[in-house]
């Protein structure tokens, strides 16, 4: 199959520009005839929202911008990244990812992990996600997670656990650190993570993120796709904005699960045991 | 010195910087006040790449015929670099000033000097409908070496996570003159004046220690331990401690539940 990543800078608290520019790249990946397109997280909002997060909230189901992005996606996937406010849960508002296939949307994640705390403040305008579900894509079975997601490893473990073929994570992250070569020296650390849980997992992991300044800060793009095995597939440049646009075989997750037996080996009820004694004990 | 920085990429995130703050604003010119020094050459050659130097007005600003060597390097540097520029004299002003109001105080001259030249950069700011860059670098910021209001006043600071020592790396990359980066580093407020007179420390050595202190979160004792004299970092961290007030917006007494600068909080570049 065929993916591309989308490491574009959205406009600011502008939802329209944004869902105009995240129309134009659906056309533009479906006429490479793409399967799958990954836009990065808040892509329809930009980051930096603060207060902004109540105008610019939105509910997938009946928001008409929002539909005008299910609708295009017919014969094709996408991951569009927004904030929620469901109509359950009114004056919440969720750092969100939408997973659409063929003019429906297949699942919503919320962020669970939101970072607060240096240049991050999220939990102080957002509300926290709580669960992490994988569901089944067109072409295979799929974990989402939202930028901070990623880095819990925990996260992976459970996407993992639950049988995802691929972990698709859309992103934000700023860049910091310019000692190091022809990208941020954080952009590292994310690849790391990327090829540490497609060997591990023996699973795709998928990572697109922004590009572009919001405030000074400057995000750092690097977007890229690990194959089960920690094969790297493809990776954009920091900075500068891209369609990324690879093929990817999902027969390698078999073939890395035959080859690697960590998933046929794994034991999730050792793990919960361990975890309900942990989540149980007092703090002391 | 801290690590040292890979230039060309710092130059291509600081370009992407300029060029995405002024897309914001729909401005197509910058403002630069060129002194004649290191961090106002790096950031007009930094805007020239950026915008294009026919974007960039390069104001020169001396008092009368103070420092005529900085006045010829600024203009020989905009020639260079193809800049728009212009040379105004701000002795006037400035003398019928303290003429009604004297002072022997060598800094309040030198500081009502840059705040001179901020109002004419602001000024020419609309003249041009461009934004004023500012100059000011991550050394001078965190030991509050600048006059608030003056120097310091810009609407985009592409140089101020830049230690001087970095800057002095960008320099390097970006061709400046030999005749700019050699010369002490001053803030030219009165003829003698150099930044490590004043702030004690050679930049090397204020550097490694902010460096410690700030990127490396270390504690006093620790940076004292790095090979540091005591007096030194006392001094550093001194400095640091009194100018809190030039790195931040002046506090606004908060009355109502919802407070411009407490909790009604929204980006900077919110809506542009």
């Amino acid at each position: 199959m065929k993916i591309a990543l989308a490491q574009i800078a959205p406009k600011l608290g502008d939802v329209e520009a944004n869902i105009d520019a995240h129309l134009k790249i659906i056309e533009k990946a479906r006429k490479q005839k793409v399967d799958l397109v990954c836009c990065p997280e808040l892509g329809l909002t930009g980051y930096t929202l603060k207060d902004l997060v109540e105008e610019v909230a939105l509910d997938p189901a009946s928001d008409p911008r929002f539909r005008k992005i299910v609708a295009a996606t017919k014969g094709l996937s996408a991951v569009v990244g927004f904030v929620l406010e469901s109509p359950k849960d009114r004056g919440l508002y969720y750092n969100a990812a939408a997973f659409i296939a063929d003019g429906k949307v297949v699942h919503v994640h919320r962020k669970v992990f939101l970072p607060t705390g240096g240049i991050f403040e999220e939990a102080k305008f957002f509300a926290q996600g709580r669960d992490f579900q994988t569901f089944k894509a067109p072409f295979g079975r799929v974990g989402l997670l939202v930028c901070r997601d990623f880095l819990q490893y925990g996260s992976n473990y459970v996407h993992y656990a639950a049988g995802a073929d691929l972990i698709i994570c859309i992103s934000a992250a700023p860049g910091r650190g310019v000692a190091g070569g022809d990208a941020f020296e954080t952009s590292r650390m994310w690849e790391l993570m990327g090829e540490a849980v497609s060997f591990f997992s023996t699973a795709f992991v998928i990572y697109t993120n922004r590009v572009g300044s919001e405030d000074g800060v400057t995000f750092a793009g690097g977007s890229f796709v690990y194959a089960p095995g920690g094969r790297l597939v493809a990776r954009g440049s920091a900075v500068d904005p891209e369609l990324i646009v690879c093929r990817i075989d999902l027969a390698d997750v078999r073939e890395g699960r035959r080859k690697w037996l960590f998933k046929r080996d794994e034991k999730p009820e050792a793990i919960w045991r361990s975890l309900e004694r942990i989540v149980r004990a007092p703090e002391d | 010195m801290p690590p040292k920085i890979n230039a060309a990429f710092v130059e291509k995130v600081l370009i992407a910087f300029i060029r995405d703050e002024l897309g914001r604003c729909g401005c197509a010119k910058a403002l630069v006040g060129l002194s004649g020094g290191l961090d106002s050459s790096v950031c007009a050659a930094l805007a020239a790449r950026a915008l294009g130097p026919e974007n960039v007005l390069g104001l020169i600003m001396p008092y009368g015929r103070a420092f005529p060597e900085d006045v010829r390097d600024a203009s020989a540097l905009a020639r260079k670099l193809g800049l728009r520029h212009e040379t105004i004299d701000i002795a006037p002003q400035i003398d019928l000033y303290f003429a009604a109001h004297p002072t022997t105080s060598r800094v309040q001259r030198g500081n009502k000097m840059a705040r001179e030249r901020m109002s004419i950069l602001y000024d020419f700011s609309v003249r041009e409908e461009g934004l004023v860059l500012g100059t000011s670098n991550k050394s001078e910021l965190l030991v509050g070496y600048g006059t608030v209001y003056g120097d310091m006043a810009c609407a985009i600071n592409p140089m101020g996570d830049l230690y001087k020592t970095q800057v002095r790396e960008m320099a390097a990359h970006l061709r400046i003159p030999a005749a700019i980066r050699r010369k002490a580093p001053t803030a030219g407020l009165w003829p003698g004046q150099t930044d490590e007179g004043d702030i004690g420390l050679p930049y090397e050595e204020l550097d490694l220690i902010l460096f410690g202190l700030v990127e490396g979160h270390k504690s006093r004792r620790e940076v004292v331990g790095a090979g540091h004299a005591a007096a030194a970092v006392d001094r550093v961290l001194r400095m640091i401690g009194r100018s809190g007030f030039k790195r931040a917006l002046p506090p606004i007494a908060k009355l109502s539940v919802r407070s411009v600068g407490h909790d009604f909080l929204y980006p900077y570049d919110r809506g542009k």
